[in-house]
C-alpha cells in the first residue's frame, strides 16, 4: 500500500496537489439535514499560500476537515495528487495524515507531558523523510526552549511548537485552522511568520482558515465561502510579509 | 416528580455506567465475604447454641477405666455440678460386608429405659430402641451415610472379642460428635470410624462393666466455675483409673466447631478491609473525573443560588448510589457464597439442621462500612468541588503541568521511547491513581495466592507425614495391652514383609504450671515405621533414657532439651515420673511424645508389653491380610494410610476448590475492574491529547500503545507487590489456622505464582482491551476544537 506521490519540492511549484470538484458534506438526516458544504469547486497547487475566509458556519472547517482526511464527503470528487480521498478507508487515512498533511489548530494541541523538543520528535520518529527536531523548532525561533513543557511556553509559543511539530515531516499540505484564533496581535504575527516561513522555504501548500480578512493580505489567493459554496476567489499580486499586517 | 437535579444524576449515572458498576462489583466481593462470614458466624454459633440446649450438651467431660455406678452420685454432690451421667464409653472393631479394612467404632450407653438426661440424640430417621430391647442399635448419621446403611440394615460388632450381629433401629446425631473423628486423628474418616448407641445393659454386660461406667458427663449449676469442679472431679476418679476431665474447650467436637468460627472471623475483617479500601478510591477517581468534567455545571450551579450542602449532597448521591448497587450484588453473593459453603460444612460437621442464616446486622454493617468507604473516597474531592468561587470554576481548569519523571532524571532519559515518556510522566503526576490500581492489582494477584498455597502446604503436609514419618501401610491397635511376643504372631499373617510393635500409654506431662494430656508413643530405637524425624527431615534415633516431644509441644509446655518433666500415666499404675528430655522432633499433626519402647515399658513397670504395631505390606496380598485380621479379636483399630489419605485428599480438595473457586472470581473482578476505571478515566481526561495524536497521524494502534503502556507499567510494579503480598496473606491465613492439631507449612511453588501472574495478566488485558476499544468512537474532529 503506497497511495502517495514522492515528496514535493520546490522545483515542484504549481503543480495540482487537491483536486475539488462539486463537493458535498451533509450532516444528520431529513429535517435536520444540514449542508454543511453544498458542492465546493476548487483546486489547489503545490508551494501556494491559500487563505480561507468566511463567516461561521460557511463550511471552512468542514472543507479543512475533508482536505486533510479526518471526514469524508457525502458527495463529489476529492482526490490529493493520485489519492481518492473520497473512497479511503481508515488505514489510508491515518497514512495519508502521518505522510503528508500537517495540521495546526487553534488551540494548539501540544502533548502536555513532553517537552517541545519531543512533541515535535513524536512525529519525526514515524515521519519518512523528517528534518531534526530541533532545525523545526529553529525555524520557529524557539532554538532555545526545546526542553520546556507546554504548560512553561506562551500561548504564541506553544502555537510555534505546533507549527515545528506540523513542518517538521515536510508535509505537502499543512492545513491551519485559525491559528492566531487565540492570540494577541504581536504574538499572532510572530506565528504568522513562522508560518510564511515555512511555507517559502519548503514549499509546503499552506492553507489558512480564518475570519480575520486581514490574514487575506498574506496570502497567493483568497477564497471565500459562504453557505457551503465558493462565493468568490481573488490572487493577491504581491504577499504582504506578515510584519505588515495589523488588526 | 424526580427533582431535576436527580435527573441530572440519573443521566450522568447512565453515562459512566461502566465505572459505576465496576466500584460496585470491587465494593460487593469486600461486602459478600463480609456477609458471608459474619453470617456463617452467626449459623454455626446459633446453631451450635441451640443444638446445645435442646440435646443438653455437657459441660464436662471424664474417661475413666471403671467405676462403681455408686460413685456417679458422689460426683453429681460436687459444689457447682447440676447434673451427672455416668455411662459406657467403648472401642469396638465392626465388620461390614464390602468393606475389606476393618473399621472401628465407639459404642456409648443408652438408659435401657427413656431418654439420656445429657447428651441427648436426635433421630434423623428410624425409631429409637425399643425398651428393654437387645440386639439393636443406633447409628451416627455420618458413619450411616459413608457406608450406605439405613434403618432395618443388619451390622456386626466384635465386642470384647465376641462378635455379635445387631439390627439398625435408627440413624442419629448427637451434640457430642458434630465433628466425628476417631479419637486423636484430625480429618474424619467416616468410612472406618462410626459412633453407635446400645443399651447401657447391653454394651455393660459385653464388656464386664455392669454396675459400674468408664465415662462421665456433667453439667455445671448456673454461675458455677469450671476449674474447682473439674479439680474435684479428677480426685475423685483418680482412684478408678481417672484419665483427667476435661471441659468443653477441649471438648474434640467442640474445638473443631469454634476453630471454623475463629477463621471465619479472621476472614470477616481482613479481606473486606482490603477490597472496600479499593473501591474506596475508585469512588474517589470516579468522583475527582466526574467533578472535573463538570466544573462549570458546578458554577452555574452555584451561580443560581444552590447552596454548597445541595452541590456536596448531589455528589455524594453518586457514591451512594454505587454503594447501594454495591451493597445489593453484595448480600446477594454473600448469601450466595454462604448458602455454598454451608453445603461443604456438611463434609465435616453433623447438626440436625444447619442452614445459612443471615446475619442481618452483617447487613446494615455491610452497607454502614461501604458508605463509610465511599466517604472517604469522595469526600476531598466533593469538597474541593463545593470551595470553588464559581467565577473561578466558570473557567476551564489551568494545563496540566509536567516534569521529566524520576526515572528519566537519572540519566538514562535518552533510551526511553517517547509513549514510554507520557506513559511515565502521567504515572509521576497522579501518584495516588497509579497507586491504588497498583494496589487493586496486587490485591487481586495477593488473594489467588491463598487457596494453591494452602491446596500445596496441604500436599506437603500429607508428604511429611504419610511418606516421610510413617513409613508403614497400615497401624493396628489391640484391646489390651500384649506381650511383646504377640509381634512374632502378627509378623505371620499374609503379605507381611515388616512388622514393629509399639506401646501407646496415655499421660500428663507436666513442666513448671503448664501441663498436656497426651499419648506417649514407644516404638524400637530404629524404628522405620513410624520415624521420629527433626526440623531438617533427619532421623532421630530414639535414646535408651528419656522424652523425644513434637516442637509443638515443647513450645506449648517451655521447655527444652535437658529439662526434667514430670510425667504422670493415666493408666496401669499410674506411675508418677521424672524425665529428661533429651531432643525435639517435628510433627505437623497434633502434639507428639516419643520414647525407646523398653524404656516406656520400664518407666510403666508392666514388662515387655506392646499395644499396637504397625505394618509394610506386600499389597498383592492386602486383601488377604485384612481378611486375617478381621477374624483376630484382640485388634480394636486399624488404620490403612492409603485409604485415609484418600479420604484426605478428597475432603480437602473438595474444600479447597470451593475456596479457589470463589477467590478466582474475586481477583478477576478486581483485576478487571480497577485496570477497566483506569483505562477509562485516562481515555476521558486525554480525549483531546489522544485525539490529536489521532489526526497528526498516528494509527489506533499507536495511540492504544500510550495507554497500554501505562498499564503494563502498572501491571509489572503491581505483580511482583501482589505475589509479595499474597505470599504475606497466606503465611498469615496459616498461621491462624495453626493450632495444636494441625500445622501446616508454608509452602509457595513457581507454579502457584505462575498462575496467579498469568489470571491478573488476562484479565486485566481484556479489560484493557474492552475500553480500547472506545479508541474507535474518539471524534477527531472535536480535537480541532476548543478545550473542553
Amino acid at each position: 500500500m503506497e497511495p502517495f506521490t514522492p515528496k514535493t519540492s520546490i522545483s515542484d511549484a504549481g503543480r495540482k496537489v487537491f483536486h475539488v470538484r462539486g463537493l458535498t458534506k451533509v450532516y444528520g438526516m431529513g429535517q435536520a439535514e444540514v449542508h454543511a458544504l453544498a458542492g465546493v469547486d476548487l483546486d489547489l497547487h503545490a508551494g501556494e499560500l491559500v487563505v480561507l475566509l468566511g463567516p461561521s458556519g460557511s463550511g471552512k472547517t468542514t472543507l479543512l476537515n475533508n482536505l486533510g482526511g479526518l471526514d469524508v464527503p457525502t458527495a463529489g470528487e476529492l482526490r490529493y495528487r493520485d489519492f481518492d480521498l473520497t473512497c479511503a478507508n481508515e488505514t489510508d487515512l491515518t497514512r495519508y495524515r502521518r505522510d503528508s498533511v500537517g495540521f495546526i489548530f487553534q488551540f494548539y494541541n501540544l502533548i502536555p507531558s513532553l517537552t517541545a523538543r519531543e512533541n515535535v520528535a513524536l512525529i519525526t520518529e514515524v515521519a519518512r523523510d523528517p528534518m531534526p527536531p530541533e532545525d523545526a523548532l529553529n525555524m520557529v525561533n524557539l532554538g532555545a526552549r526545546l526542553d520546556h513543557f507546554p504548560a512553561q511556553l506562551s500561548g504564541g509559543e506553544q502555537q510555534r511548537v505546533a507549527i515545528a511539530r506540523a513542518i517538521a515531516k515536510r508535509p505537502e499540505v499543512l492545513l491551519c485552522d485559525e491559528p492566531t484564533g487565540a492570540l494577541d496581535v504581536r504574538t499572532g504575527i510572530v506565528v504568522l511568520e513562522a508560518l510564511e516561513r515555512a511555507n517559502r522555504d519548503l514549499g509546503t501548500l499552506t492553507v489558512v482558515i480564518t475570519h480575520n480578512a486581514v490574514m487575506a493580505e498574506m496570502a497567493d489567493r483568497v477564497i471565500h465561502l459562504s453557505d457551503g459554496r465558493v462565493l468568490s476567489e481573488h490572487r493577491n499580486a504581491k504577499r504582504a510579509a506578515p510584519s505588515t499586517l495589523n488588526w | 416528580m424526580l427533582p431535576n437535579l436527580d435527573r441530572k444524576l440519573l443521566r450522568d449515572l447512565n453515562r459512566m455506567k461502566g465505572q459505576a458498576v465496576a466500584v460496585s462489583l470491587v465494593m460487593a466481593c469486600g461486602l459478600a465475604m463480609l456477609i458471608m462470614a459474619r453470617s456463617l458466624i452467626h449459623s454455626l454459633e446459633s446453631t451450635r447454641q441451640e443444638y446445645y440446649e435442646a440435646q443438653r450438651f455437657a459441660e464436662a467431660f471424664a474417661h475413666l477405666k471403671r467405676a462403681p455406678n455408686s460413685l456417679a452420685a458422689r460426683v453429681a454432690e460436687i459444689p457447682g455440678v447440676a447434673t451427672a451421667q455416668a455411662g459406657v464409653a467403648v472401642m469396638v472393631t465392626l465388620d461390614l460386608d464390602g468393606l475389606d479394612e476393618p473399621a472401628t467404632g465407639q459404642v456409648r450407653s443408652l438408659p435401657d429405659f427413656g431418654q439420656p438426661e445429657l447428651n441427648r440424640l436426635f433421630l434423623r430417621t428410624g425409631s429409637w430402641l425399643s425398651p428393654g430391647s437387645r440386639g439393636e442399635v443406633l447409628v451416627s448419621e455420618a458413619f450411616a451415610e459413608a457406608n450406605n446403611l439405613h434403618p432395618g440394615d443388619k451390622l456386626a460388632m466384635l465386642l470384647n472379642g465376641r462378635r455379635k450381629e445387631f439390627r439398625v433401629t435408627g440413624i442419629v446425631l448427637s451434640p457430642e460428635i458434630i465433628f466425628e473423628a476417631r479419637p486423636g486423628a484430625s480429618l474424619p474418616d467416616n468410612r472406618t470410624y462410626g459412633t453407635f448407641w446400645m443399651p447401657y445393659k447391653e454394651i455393660a454386660t459385653a464388656f464386664d462393666l455392669y454396675g459400674a461406667f468408664n465415662y462421665l458427663t456433667l453439667t455445671l449449676a448456673p454461675g458455677a466455675e469450671l476449674r474447682p469442679v473439674l479439680a474435684e472431679v479428677d480426685r475423685l476418679l483418680q482412684p478408678y483409673g481417672g484419665r483427667g476431665a476435661y471441659g468443653r474447650a477441649d471438648h474434640p467436637s467442640h474445638i473443631r466447631v469454634s476453630d471454623e468460627i475463629r477463621i471465619l472471623q479472621t476472614l470477616s475483617i481482613g479481606f473486606p478491609a482490603v477490597f472496600l479500601s479499593v473501591a474506596a478510591f475508585m469512588v474517589n477517581a470516579v468522583l475527582s473525573r466526574l467533578l472535573t468534567l463538570q466544573r462549570e455545571q458546578i458554577a452555574i450551579l452555584k451561580a443560581f443560588g444552590f447552596t454548597n450542602r445541595q452541590i456536596v449532597f448531589h455528589y455524594l448521591k453518586f457514591a451512594f448510589v454505587m454503594v447501594i448497587g454495591g451493597a445489593v450484588v453484595g448480600a446477594v453473593g454473600g448469601v450466595a457464597l454462604g448458602n455454598k459453603l454451608v453445603v461443604m460444612y456438611h463434609l465435616f460437621f453433623r447438626f440436625p439442621d444447619l442452614s445459612f442464616r443471615l446475619d442481618r446486622s452483617a447487613l446494615v454493617m455491610a452497607l454502614a462500612v461501604g458508605a463509610g468507604a465511599a466517604m472517604v473516597g469522595v469526600f476531598s474531592a466533593v469538597r474541593r468541588a463545593a470551595k470553588l468561587p464559581p467565577a473561578e470554576a466558570m473557567r476551564p481548569e489551568p494545563p496540566a503541568n509536567f516534569r521529566p519523571a524520576l526515572i528519566e532524571r537519572t540519566g538514562i532519559g535518552h533510551l526511553f521511547s517517547h509513549s514510554f515518556r507520557i506513559a511515565v510522566r502521567n504515572l509521576e503526576r497522579r501518584p495516588a491513581q497509579a497507586l491504588f490500581t497498583v494496589a487493586g492489582l496486587a490485591l487481586a494477584t495477593g488473594i489467588l495466592i491463598i487457596p494453591n498455597s494452602f491446596r500445596d502446604s496441604v500436599t506437603e503436609l500429607l508428604g511429611f507425614q504419610w511418606d516421610v514419618v510413617q513409613r508403614q501401610d497400615m497401624n493396628l491397635g489391640l484391646v489390651e495391652p500384649a506381650s511383646i511376643q504377640v509381634r512374632d504372631l502378627l509378623r505371620q499373617l499374609p503379605g507381611v514383609i515388616a512388622a514393629e510393635p509399639f506401646r501407646g500409654a496415655a499421660a500428663r506431662i507436666r513442666f513448671g504450671h503448664r501441663s498436656r494430656q497426651i499419648g506417649i508413643i514407644g516404638t524400637p530405637a530404629d524404628t522405620q515405621h513410624s520415624r521420629v524425624i527433626d526440623g531438617k527431615y533427619r532421623e532421630i534415633v530414639l535414646p535408651p533414657e528419656g522424652l523425644v516431644v513434637s516442637t509443638k509441644l515443647a513450645e506449648v509446655l517451655d521447655v527444652k532439651v535437658g529439662d526434667e518433666l514430670t510425667v504422670e500415666f493415666l493408666e496401669g499404675r499410674r506411675a508418677l515420673r521424672t524425665v529428661p528430655l533429651v531432643g525435639v522432633c517435628e510433627d505437623l499433626t497434633g502434639i507428639a511424645a516419643h520414647m525407646d519402647l523398653r524404656a516406656l515399658n520400664r518407666l510403666l513397670g508392666e514388662g515387655d508389653v506392646i499395644n499396637g504395631a504397625s505394618f509394610t505390606l506386600d499389597m498383592a496380598h492386602r486383601a488377604e491380610f485384612l481378611h486375617a485380621l478381621k477374624k483376630i479379636p484382640r485388634v480394636s483399630w486399624v488404620g490403612i494410610k492409603e485409604s485415609l489419605r484418600e479420604n484426605f485428599r478428597q475432603t480437602t480438595a473438595a474444600s479447597i476448590n470451593l475456596i479457589q473457586s470463589i477467590y478466582l472470581v474475586f481477583a478477576i473482578v478486581v483485576a478487571f475492574g480497577v485496570v477497566y476505571n483506569n483505562a477509562r478515566i485516562s481515555l476521558a481526561e486525554r480525549s483531546r491529547e489522544l485525539a490529536t495524536l489521532r489526526v497528526i497521524g498516528f494509527s489506533e494502534r499507536e495511540v492504544g500503545a500510550v495507554l497500554i503502556t501505562e498499564l503494563t507499567i502498572l501491571a509489572l510494579i503491581a505483580l511482583p507487590i501482589g505475589l509479595l503480598l499474597g505470599t504475606g496473606f497466606a503465611k498469615g491465613i496459616v498461621s491462624a489456622v495453626n493450632t495444636e492439631t494441625v500445622r501446616l507449612p508454608v509452602i509457595f511453588t513457581l507454579h502457584n505464582y505462575a498462575f496467579a501472574t498469568m489470571v491478573v495478566t488476562v484479565a486485566s488485558a481484556i479489560s484493557a482491551l474492552v475500553v480500547l476499544r472506545r479508541l474507535k468512537e474518539l471524534n477527531l474532529v472535536s480535537a480541532l476544537k476548543a478545550p473542553e
